[in-house]
């Protein structure tokens, strides 16, 4: 009843892999938010966005799980952005310092310009 | 609530299998009782999150996750704070140290286990924070936030 499930969604648009996030991103998460990354990464995925839906639940253990993803894009060169996410957690983010390795957007288009002028440049 | 007597309090408190899942229950709660008492959204977000990693802790750490072990979560509404405490059957000792430790993203990077930031965003979001071990009882935190309300101008 409490154990929330996620649901993950992935997407392609513009050369980013778009991963939604509907849910709560807590303990419960981790092996959807890490197959997710697995599958777009397989295919070659460069630029990723995590969109999160406003006012969901975001406890440690699922910050422990974006550092994780983190550490993996970092090593294979990718670029990560998250889209979506309340205030609140923004400030999260930020806090943490997961901010300055993952872009922060307010929304899913801002973000995927973002990537898009980034792609044009490199 | 009378606003006249300082000291008047009401306290609600509820026991919760050691589940994970159930700190929701105590997160909502919580979040209700502060919106009656008329917290910011922002506040209530934060206390949300404070709530939710204090009971987890309890749940996974305290009780070592044993259903049947109960975290108990007290509530103390004042008319300018709200007190939380959250309390489990200690099968598990807080090591102090833990309580005081400062995470770092670059070291976690390097670190199998990236976790550890529970009890760190507790002490940022809360206005006061008190770790606390009972021998025959258990871990217990006490997190206060206080209602900030518009300053009042003397004459």
């Amino acid at each position: 009843m409490l154990e929330d499930e996620l649901t993950v969604n992935i997407r392609h648009r513009d050369g980013v892999a778009v991963i939604d996030l509907i849910g709560d991103v807590t303990t419960f998460a981790e092996e959807k938010i890490n197959n997710a990354y697995r599958q777009v990464t397989d295919k070659g995925a460069r630029y990723i966005l995590f969109n999160f839906r406003q006012n969901d639940y975001i406890n440690s253990a699922g910050i422990a799980i974006l550092i994780g993803i983190v550490t993996e894009v970092n090593q294979n060169g990718q670029r990560l952005a998250v889209s979506g996410l309340s205030p609140h957690f923004q400030k999260i983010f930020r806090m943490v310092g997961l901010a300055q390795y993952a872009e922060i957007y307010q929304t899913e288009d801002e973000a995927i310009s973002a990537f898009k002028r980034l792609n044009t440049i490199n | 609530m009378s606003e006249a007597d300082g000291a008047t309090e009401q306290i609600i408190e509820m026991r919760l299998p050691s589940r994970l899942g159930y700190e929701r229950i105590a997160m909502d709660t919580a979040a209700s009782l502060a919106r009656r008492m008329g917290f910011t959204p922002e506040r209530i977000d934060a206390l949300r999150t404070a709530i939710g990693e204090a009971v987890t802790n309890a749940i996974e750490h305290g009780n070592q996750a044993d259903a049947a072990m109960k975290v108990v979560v007290v509530l103390t509404i004042r008319t300018d704070e709200l007190i939380i405490s959250v309390a489990d059957q200690g099968r598990k000792v807080l090591d102090p140290a833990q309580t005081f430790l400062q995470p770092r993203i670059t070291d976690a990077f390097q670190r199998a286990d990236k976790g550890g930031w529970g009890i760190w965003l507790i002490r940022e979001l809360m206005d006061e924070v008190e770790f606390s071990f009972a021998p025959g009882s258990g871990n217990q935190v006490r997190m206060v936030v206080h209602l900030e309300r518009p300053p009042v101008i003397k004459p």
